[in-house]
């Protein structure tokens, strides 16, 4: 009986929480197809599926530009970190060099420092190369991660090190080794490492914000952001457009539910 | 010798970037700290710049935010999290159809969530004082009143932070040893008792690991607000936190020695905390 | 045709694994590197391979040096004690790995070929398209040898390559490689910790000892003349029998019996008898039951049979010292026995291990 109670508690709690976590997503859907009457009016239900809302939202703001450059930027700086990535972790675990365990140090102790008090001077930075408003000032900064170098090197060395002296008896080069055997063998964790960085470069703000001010270099989240600020209390409109930024990331998490999850995991209890 | 050249070789691509955007800035950071304000005729102040930070009433009131924030947010997120992840665990079936569900929000951006939780706490027609009308609750006005604009923060970074947690922690209790159950069930121990005497112990580690990550994301808020309150820190900076302050002073008011100044107190602020963290942590598995 | 000079080799943290190590080795030979482990037994394989450099001495093959070539160019192939074998690749794939990388790669069809045929030989066909972690540890190693091999290698290096295996397995396997090898007239080196599989399969074996060879010569030569206590001590299982005597004019005495050196064979001694103090050395086997003229008669304490042979234990000036005997002696514990020595097959060394008979 008493253990009846519980379990009925329990599912009530859970089917709660559920609700909290998910309706503001269905909320923001269904106002995106609201008038604005429709809104003030406490309708929890469009009346219809009008697309007119969109119509406005994407001849105001151009989130398609918006969505094309988030792409962009969030598949190219994923490239890079995979390529600084892989050749850093397979010169710090399959090589000996004097300078490394110094070096290794060095790299924990950055490991250390908030992203937030780095953003600023790097800002300074890329203005002074006068990259603000590029492609290349969006993307340089997140082309390699100690967080990702240290992730992939606990990986790695789980390999056994006998693979890398076989391939070198045999004659295969660094690269074919890097090609051949270390990517295969580590598809896991490369996963990870790519997965987990598309998302950060999708959802990033604050770097977009302070190096872009032409509206057409906006990412979906300064885009979005931009886009409410200057509609400031027209709702549905800016409930359709937090809708069409969200959709692709949500999508994609739908399609890789699995790894995204087994990827936050597995970097979550590495650290 | 030609083996560790072809390793920096292979380490330079990694390595040029992260000391352009990892250990330089970290210098210039400390460095510009130390200068008067204006870029282009900058000289050497000393400490003057923290000592305008550090007497500042709006960074007493960032610096306080924060405290509060983290000190609200990571527990509750923390408990709640912990609830949802045993009663999880318990469910075979739909397992992971709910974790699925409830790590959702984690991967959505925060400004796409911020805006949503903007209508949804409006005080005139969010769905929140809505609810809160059904109780006889006069509406609250979440986002235009600076008593409240704290509590606001807070609630939003509550249902943010459940995601993470939830996930880590079933991948925690996934792990458990099940032997242990199995002897406290012959014991006769209810599931209650099982949860408080069995899983919570064992959970200690990873539930300590979630604390300080959770800690240190909740120093760093910044774009929770800035989204929330429609780029402003609330009325009248009444919910400005550490990081927004340092926004605020180095892109706003363009005062970038002080901005650095509070950088680099919220950094030792942060390192000083993982430090103690990290002394418990090992105290506690020593044991 | 391999010729090691003087080579040492000195760890990053200070420790020596190699000591002035000289070795050579003949062309088709099969040389057995045997120590215990950290004796620097595979600190010399790898040097061999390439995959680390000494930090003095030499290295020739066919008279040239081999120091400054890289593993690829050295005309090896090094079979690993795990394997080595990439897990994401067929069997195949793992033996025509080393094909199709490096410089002078050949294209598919070429590889696959010569694949083809070492599979054959190592009698995989079965196998080819399974991954490695699919197979027994015997099939695993059968791969390992096949894409060694396939590089057409004149020096095969193994590296205790039946430490993973069971022990019937571990017979039938090395007799394998035995006559693989021997057809092939490839050079082989392998190392092993295990002195049977030193004693079956090699042509010659290396003792190594703490970074030196202590004794290189054939099975029988280092079983039969250990060149010293060490090689005495290590070789021979049960291992030989050791007394500390003490020379009394022409006598070896100790508590519980006395050798006279008249009795052996004068042409034997290598240096004469100084010291006071002796090791006599006797093999199990050369203890023999002679009711007829006993130097000593003993209990048996203790009796361990293994086949057609049985050795017993019992107390020799107060230590524990074994005799082998046919089984058939139908010999139980607590028996009492009188034994001989055969004196022909004795050892003397001094106290710090150099041989004087």
């Amino acid at each position: 009986m008493q253990s009846k109670i519980w379990a009925i508690t329990a599912y009530i709690f859970i089917t709660l929480m559920t609700l909290i976590t998910l309706f503001p997503f269905v909320y923001m859907a269904f106002v995106s197809f609201m008038t604005y009457e429709e809104l003030i009016s406490l309708k929890l239900i469009p009346s219809g599926f009008d697309l007119s809302n969109y119509k406005e939202v994407l001849g105001q703001a151009s989130f398609v530009r918006y969505f094309l450059n988030t792409v962009y930027t969030a598949t190219l700086s994923t490239l890079a970190t995979l390529c600084t990535t892989i050749l850093a972790t397979f010169a710090f675990v399959k090589l000996n060099f004097p300078g490394k365990k110094i070096l290794l140090m060095i790299l924990v102790c950055l490991l250390m420092v908030p992203y937030e008090v780095l953003v600023f001077c790097n800002y300074l930075t890329i203005a002074q190369w006068g990259l603000m408003n590029t492609y290349t000032g969006l993307i340089l900064p997140s082309t390699a991660s100690v967080f990702y170098i240290f992730y992939l090197n606990s990986f790695l060395k789980m390999m056994s090190v006998t693979y890398y002296e076989r391939a070198r008896v045999v004659g295969a080069s660094d690269l074919e080794f890097i090609v051949k055997i270390l990517i295969p063998l580590s598809k896991p964790g490369i996963c990870t490492v790519a997965l987990l960085s598309f998302i950060d470069g999708w959802n990033s703000f604050l770097w977009p914000m302070l190096i872009t001010n032409d509206s057409n270099m906006r990412l979906l989240s300064d885009g979005l952001s931009a886009f409410s600020m200057q509609t400031d209390r027209d709702f549905p409109l800016q409930m359709t457009a937090t809708t069409i930024t969200t959709i692709p990331i949500v999508i994609f998490y739908f399609i890789f539910r699995n790894q995204i999850i087994s990827s936050v995991v597995n970097t979550g209890i590495k650290n | 010798m030609r083996k560790s050249l072809k390793a920096w070789f292979l380490l330079s691509p990694a390595l040029i970037i992260i000391i352009l955007f990892n250990l330089l800035p970290l210098a210039r950071t400390v460095f510009l700290s130390f200068q008067s304000s204006s870029l282009n005729n900058s000289h050497f102040i000393g400490l003057e710049n923290y000592i305008t930070v550090l007497t500042d009433s709006r960074f007493h009131q960032a610096i306080y935010n924060t405290a509060i924030y983290a000190l609200a947010v990571v527990p509750i997120g923390l408990i709640i999290s912990l609830i949802i992840a045993a009663i999880l665990y318990d469910f075979k079936k739909f397992q992971v159809v709910f974790e699925v569900i409830f790590f959702m929000p984690y991967i959505i951006s925060t400004v796409a969530k911020g805006s949503i939780f903007r209508l949804l706490l409006n005080e005139d027609y969010g769905i929140i004082n809505n609810i809160l009308g059904w109780f006889n609750i006069m509406p609250i006005n979440f986002l235009d009143d600076p008593e409240i604009a704290l509590l606001t923060i807070i609630i939003f970074g509550i249902w943010s932070s459940l995601g993470f947690n939830i996930v880590i922690l079933l991948s925690g209790l996934r792990n458990l040893n099940s032997q242990y159950y199995k002897m406290a069930s012959v014991c006769g121990a209810n599931k209650f008792q099982q949860f408080w005497l069995i899983t919570l112990p064992q959970l200690l580690p990873i539930i300590t690991f979630l604390l300080t990550v959770n800690c240190i994301n909740s120093f760093r808020i910044y774009t929770e607000v800035y989204t929330i309150f429609n780029g402003k820190a609330g009325i009248g900076y009444s919910a400005i936190t550490a990081v927004y302050y340092i926004y605020d002073k180095f892109y706003v008011v363009n005062r970038y020695g002080e901005g650095m100044a509070a950088a680099v107190i919220l950094f030792m602020l942060i390192l000083i905390f993982t430090i103690i963290q990290n002394l418990i942590l090992r105290k506690l598995t020593r044991r | 045709m391999i010729k090691i000079e003087n080579l040492h080799k000195v760890f990053d943290n200070k420790y020596e694994v190699l000591k002035g190590l000289n070795l050579s080795i003949n062309e088709g030979e099969l040389l057995c590197l045997l120590g215990a482990s950290g004796c620097g037994k595979s600190t010399l394989l790898n040097i061999l391979a390439g995959l680390m450099q000494p930090t003095s001495g030499d290295i020739k093959f066919e008279g040239c040096s081999v120091l400054n070539t890289p593993p690829k160019d050295r005309d090896i192939a090094l079979v690993f004690q795990n394997y080595a074998l990439y897990p994401h690749m067929t069997v195949l794939e793992n033996v025509m790995f080393p094909l199709r990388v490096g410089k002078n790669r050949l294209s598919k069809e070429q590889a696959k070929k010569r694949a083809y045929e070492y599979i054959e030989v190592t009698k995989l066909e079965k196998f080819i398209n399974k991954r490695p972690h699919k197979l027994s540890g015997g099939q695993q190693q059968s791969v390992a040898i096949a894409a060694a091999l396939v590089q057409e290698p004149k020096i095969l290096l193994l590296d205790e390559p039946l430490n993973n295996l069971d022990a019937t397995l571990r017979l039938k396997i090395r007799e394998e490689i035995r006559i693989l090898v021997k057809s092939m007239n490839i050079t082989t080196i392998f190392v092993t910790h295990d002195q049977e599989e030193a004693l079956s399969l090699s042509d010659k074996i290396a003792l190594v000892q703490d970074g030196h060879v202590v004794q290189l010569d054939s099975p029988q030569e280092i079983y039969l003349e250990p060149a010293n206590l060490f090689v005495a001590k290590f070789m021979g299982n049960p291992s030989m029998n050791l007394f500390i005597m003490r020379k009394q004019g022409n006598r070896l005495i100790s508590n519980d019996f006395k050798i006279d050196l008249k009795l052996l064979t004068p042409s034997k001694f290598k240096d004469e008898l100084f010291e006071e103090d002796f090791f006599v050395g006797i093999r199990p086997e050369y203890f023999l039951i002679a009711p007829n003229a006993p130097v000593f008669t003993t209990n048996i304490i203790q009796k361990e049979l293994v086949g057609k042979d049985c050795i017993l234990h019992f107390k020799l000036n107060k230590k524990v010292a074994k005799i082998i005997v046919s089984t058939n002696s139908r010999v139980v514990e607590g028996n009492k026995i009188s034994v001989g020595i055969d004196y022909n097959n004795i050892h003397i060394f001094t106290i710090d291990g150099r041989r004087v008979y």
